[in-house]
């Protein structure tokens, strides 16, 4: 028996992405028991727009987005179970953590963090893969 | 594809009802050459290679659901997408887009997850 493939969307339409932006990913796919997140920007939940702004500001964002995309699913921060973090300068890993922290407060997912280009001057990219 | 370089790796794992894919770069499946050219020279051959690698395994292009797509600039952002979305234009995949030095000057990698 194949292991099903399904399209998952966040129930606020605006920080549906890919759709607002026309790039050629899903927000997430549940395939199984897993939940597989696209890189997730720092978006305002009320306009939609990208929300520019500090490291720590841009992670609050992205994990209250990721929560709200997961939780469209069924699933919550609470069943991840890998993290990706893409920070533009690994100067700023700490800051980083310093909000991370909050939203992982006890046995926190495995996690890879990396320092790489982003676009349009954002500081920070999340991606994730969750139980669903 | 990797075989032939020797790099200690498998193409492709099977396991627990999902396929993963090790990073595939522009390499000629028939000769073992390297492909280098434009990113999108480079990722037409990718996502060719892709498709190979996941119909062996028993899935395709329409079951991936995770790409890692690592490009040497960002800068070619917008190059990567119009190839991209030939290759999967309906209900794509999660994708987030590293931009890294890849292996022996390619400008770009992929990596991926799909459904058996």
């Amino acid at each position: 028996m194949p292991i099903a493939r399904e399209i998952i969307t966040p129930k606020n339409e605006k920080l549906n992405v890919s759709r607002s932006l026309n790039l050629p990913h899903s927000p997430g796919i549940r395939a199984g028991d897993l939940i597989f997140l696209s890189g997730m920007v720092s978006v305002d939940a009320a306009t939609g727009e990208r929300s520019l702004g500090t490291v720590a500001h841009e992670t609050r964002q992205i994990l209250s987005n990721m929560a709200h995309m997961l939780e469209s699913a069924g699933s919550s921060l609470e069943r991840v179970v890998k993290i990706n973090v893409l920070l533009y300068d690994m100067l700023e890993f700490e800051n980083m953590n310093a909000v991370y922290r909050q939203f992982f407060p006890l046995d926190p997912p495995a996690r890879t963090t990396c320092g790489v280009q982003l676009s349009s001057g954002l500081k920070v990219e999340i991606e994730c893969i969750a139980l669903a | 594809m990797a075989a032939g370089y020797g790099w200690p790796q498998s193409v492709a794992v099977r396991a627990g009802g999902y396929v993963f894919v090790s990073g595939l770069v522009a390499i000629d499946p028939g000769s073992g050459e390297r492909n280098n050219g434009t990113l999108t020279s480079e990722a037409h051959r990718v996502f060719r290679n892709l498709k190979l690698v996941l119909e062996s395994a028993g899935s395709s292009l329409e079951r991936l659901v995770q790409v890692h797509a690592m490009i040497y600039d960002r800068i070619e952002y917008d190059a990567l997408n119009r190839v991209y979305r030939q290759y999967v234009p309906d209900g794509p995949p999660a994708r987030t887009v590293w931009s890294v030095q890849i292996i022996d000057a390619f400008k770009v990698q992929l990596d991926a997850i799909a459904v058996a």
